[in-house]
């Protein structure tokens, strides 16, 4: 459940600004495109652990954003659910761009411009036509996301640690139970229900995707 | 009161758009090749292309002044725009397309009644846009433009996409709207034969230019009258086939002309013209085909002219054609004075004028 819950609230957390950046990435013609891209792709390609160890240097007691939060609600981030959720939704947040920007380009420009010759401004625009138009992508996205937390070890064990009910993962279990003595049957058991969850997301994205393309095709 | 002033300037490299227009209304053609600057002309007046300079007023108020004035979004200029792809969005019904504007008439206004009726639109409205024809999608993207209460519609090549029988059809349509509803328009068009049955007005683009204003029949109709065609045959009349919509001429050396129906009487003679660039070339007769005109020609001349090459060709003794192709497609045509070639020409891409 742990699993699930982070899974799901890493999804949330990323959607508003997932599809806002990936929009931009779609439309925005600009220099400096390729550097915002490379930032966002950035946690895609550095190892996991390097990720964790710099959430850790900003969520953290001692970092910008860990001592702010506690400053304000006496509570910490590290070392908690919501690490988890961060680490999560910081590596998965690329594969959600991603298939986001991508999804925005597939949308005919034209018919955004249609859109405004009709009388509907940039944002009536972007609700009415090219966020409908670019479902795919997101579902697709999020699908990705989730499916990535639930695999998700190296930023989480740095940021998140191992605490039983609070930060331990199927991945993170699956590790501890590997270093129990008779742990293989509950390693067992995780990957089973990681593999299951895994699949139904993926299923559940491409029936979706496939009705949508029956729709408008 | 004028519709529509504009001034327009915009330097593509290539070529530089240089016009100044008006209109009193009801419908303003715009007429010339491909690539002499109307759709641009269009899209500068929706709103849709900012060009080096521009001055635009539409029923007396200024859209746009560039630079050194405002601009009005596109949203906000009270201006119809349905270009030869219906651009319906695929994801919303025939009802919800038609009441996309958020200042639209409603459909069980009078008004809106009214659009439905004459463009025929009742019985299409619960339908998905993947369902419907070219011929409906074009009627659906006209009644989605008409109730929005536009002040000025303009309409970018609207009939060019579809064949003969459904573009006779809409234009048919278009003659309702300007006569029933009565909205201003302006229409963009290399078809003369469109324009002389909607415009009131006409303007003949080439290369960016005004090259002559007038009423259409003044402008595009007779030999040696500015039209903007390369080819421009006297050929007599043979036959008509009003079943296909087409009438046949003599081209001489056994070979027949097939272009859209005519009044002209068989025996008579007619001008016919066809633009060089929509005609295409191949060595070998082609079989399965849907053009009609497949003409035997032997090429005279090939002559360079920026990135084309310009085929003069003779169509037996008396008549000459011209074509332009790539300079890649005449290199590996091999084409070349003497050598024999078959031309290939749609029907509906012939003018009789």
């Amino acid at each position: 459940m742990l699993t699930l819950r982070v899974g799901a609230l890493s999804v949330a957390v990323s959607l508003v600004p997932g599809i806002l950046i990936g929009w931009l990435l779609a439309r925005w013609e600009s220099p400096l495109r390729a550097l915002v891209q490379g930032m966002v792709m950035l946690p895609l390609v550095l190892p996991p652990v390097v990720t964790g160890y710099l959430l850790l240097r900003v969520f953290g007691r001692g970092g910008p954003l860990g001592a702010a939060y506690e400053a304000i609600t006496g509570g910490r981030i590290a070392f908690t659910t919501m690490a988890c959720v961060i680490a999560a939704a910081v590596v998965g947040f690329p594969l959600l761009v991603e298939s986001i920007r991508l999804s925005v380009l597939g949308v005919d420009k034209r018919l955004e411009q249609t859109s405004r010759t009709l009388g509907r401004g940039r944002f009536g625009t972007f609700l009415r036509v090219t966020l409908p138009l670019s479902l795919p992508g997101i579902v697709g996205g999020s699908v990705l996301t989730f499916a990535r937390s639930l695999g998700e070890f190296g930023a989480t064990i740095i940021l998140a640690g191992d605490i039983e009910g609070e930060t331990r993962t199927i991945p993170i279990a699956v590790y501890s139970a590997l270093n129990a003595v008779d742990g293989e049957a509950a390693v067992w058991r995780f990957v089973a229900v990681s593999v299951a969850l895994s699949l139904a997301a993926l299923m559940l994205a491409f029936a979706f995707m496939s009705w949508q393309r029956r729709r408008l095709a | 009161m004028s519709i529509v002033e504009a001034t327009i300037k915009h330097d593509f490299g290539r070529f530089a758009l240089d016009v100044k227009l008006s209109s009193d209304g009801p419908v303003l053609g715009i007429f010339g090749p491909s690539g002499s600057g109307k759709s641009t002309i269009l899209s500068v007046i929706a709103g849709l292309f900012l060009p080096h300079v521009a001055d635009i007023s539409v029923r007396s108020r200024t859209v746009c002044r560039y630079p050194g004035g405002s601009i009005v979004p596109p949203e906000k200029r009270e201006v119809g725009y349905v270009t030869q792809d219906a651009l319906l969005f695929p994801h919303l019904s025939v009802r919800r397309n038609l009441t996309f504007a958020p200042r639209h008439a409603s459909l069980d206004s009078l008004g809106g009644k009214r659009i439905i009726e004459v463009l025929k639109l009742g019985p299409l409205l619960e339908r998905a846009p993947a369902k419907l024809s070219g011929g409906e999608k074009q009627r659906v993207a006209l009644g989605r433009a008409l109730l929005s209460e536009p002040q000025l519609l303009l309409l970018d090549e609207p009939m060019s996409a579809l064949d003969s029988s459904l573009a006779r059809e809409v234009l048919a349509l278009l003659l309702d709207v300007k006569q029933v509803l009565q909205v201003p328009m302006i229409i963009v068009s290399h078809r003369a034969s469109e324009l002389q049955a909607l415009a009131d007005d006409c303007i003949v683009l080439n290369d960016g230019h005004i090259a002559a204003r007038g009423k259409p029949l003044e402008v595009l109709a007779g030999p040696g009258r500015v039209s903007g065609f390369d080819n421009i045959l006297r050929l007599e009349v043979m036959r008509h086939e009003p079943a296909k919509g087409i009438t046949w001429f003599n081209l001489g050396n056994g070979q027949e002309l097939a272009a859209p129906l005519c009044s002209a009487q068989p025996g008579s003679r007619a001008s016919v013209g066809i633009f060089a660039d929509e005609i295409i070339l191949c060595l070998e007769k082609p079989v399965g085909l849907s053009a009609r005109n497949v003409l035997r020609a032997s090429v005279r001349e090939v002559t360079e002219a920026g990135q084309d090459a310009i085929v003069k060709m003779m169509l037996g003794d008396t008549q000459s054609l011209i074509a332009h192709v790539t300079h890649a497609a005449a290199s590996e045509l091999d084409l070349k004075p003497g050598r024999e070639v078959y031309a290939i020409v749609k029907s509906a891409g012939c003018v009789v004028l």
